[in-house]
């Protein structure tokens, strides 16, 4: 199906009501539609929203084939619960937030326990980052590169690429994560801190061992 | 937001500081480096500085990550086949 023609409404959003995702023009027919199980309709809605939800799901879960497992997981859900959509948010919105619950629904399963982060999805004590203030190497401070960041990212410890990444990355804030996590809203900012610094551990690694750094050198 | 009992920014410890520093990257823009209580600690501690910085370089960064891209066509086919069970 051709949706290259749809075009994001340029209507003034309600402040709060569409922060991230503006409506999009065509959309509320589709769901409409969907809504009394026009396939066709179905199709429009994926083409129109596979990307965002297939790159949420490869940015929580650090692989592509599990992304598309979740991502196939998550439109079958919207298919099936779409006549439960009221419009109270953008439809984006909520299927965002649809797929980001199943995913956590997804890790849960797989045994992480994100009701209490501090005690359940903590990495082992080899990932924990280091804390070396005091022992600052000069050479590393700098901008970074932005695919050794991708990399760094997809191999930190769950727990930690979760927060990460619905903070830094999906921009959601502390309160929202706190909620999602089921956790308090210190501890998602204790989180996002530890990955930040495991990051940082992260991406200092190569220069340590003469490969490309993932900070890069500066002068300072 | 209700902003926590920070420690006097004059006399704060570098171990003060981290332990504060998830607060002071969550109050704010997010920009502790700019944050003009902290200059003057940071002026007088290069290591914390140099963490700071890293620190926020990857939080930048991390806007710019993980370019949207499509999943396989197979992702389709398998949604459609399971819609017609």
């Amino acid at each position: 199906m051709d949706v290259q023609g749809l075009q994001m409404t340029q209507n003034t959003p309600a402040p709060g009501v569409f922060k991230r995702n503006p409506p999009i023009a065509g959309e509320a027919d589709a769901i409409e539609a969907a809504k009394n199980g026009d396939a066709e309709a179905f199709s429009k809605l994926y083409a129109l929203h596979k990307r965002r939800v297939y790159t949420l799901c490869l940015r929580m879960l650090g692989n592509v084939s599990e992304a598309e497992d979740m991502t196939q997981e998550a439109f079958l859900h919207l298919f099936r619960k779409i006549g439960s959509f009221r419009g109270e948010s953008a439809f984006s919105t909520w299927l965002h937030r649809l797929t980001v619950n199943l995913v956590l629904m997804h890790l849960r399963k797989k045994g992480l326990n994100l009701v209490s982060l501090e005690e359940t999805i903590n990495p082992s004590e080899e990932d924990t980052p280091k804390r070396d203030f005091g022992s600052r190497d000069p050479q590393l401070t700098g901008s970074v590169d932005r695919v050794a960041l991708e990399r760094a990212v997809a191999s930190l410890p769950p727990g930690y690429r979760m927060v990460f990444v619905l903070h830094d990355v999906e921009g959601f804030e502390h309160n929202e994560i706190a909620t999602m996590l089921e956790c308090s809203t210190g501890n998602s900012k204790s989180q996002l801190h530890k990955a930040r610094l495991k990051l940082r551990e992260l991406l200092r690694e190569p220069a340590q061992s003469d490969q490309p750094a993932g900070i890069k050198e500066v002068v300072v | 937001m209700t902003e926590p009992d920070f420690p006097d920014f004059d006399t704060m410890t570098p171990a003060d500081f981290e332990k504060y520093l998830p607060e002071f990257f969550a109050n704010g823009d997010g920009h502790v480096s700019t944050d003009p209580r902290l200059q003057k600690f940071l002026k007088n501690h290069p290591d914390c500085a140099a963490l700071v910085r890293d620190l926020e370089a990857i939080a930048d960064q991390a806007r710019s990550l993980f370019e949207p891209r499509d999943p396989g066509e197979a992702v389709w086919n398998n949604i459609q086949k399971k819609l017609k069970q």
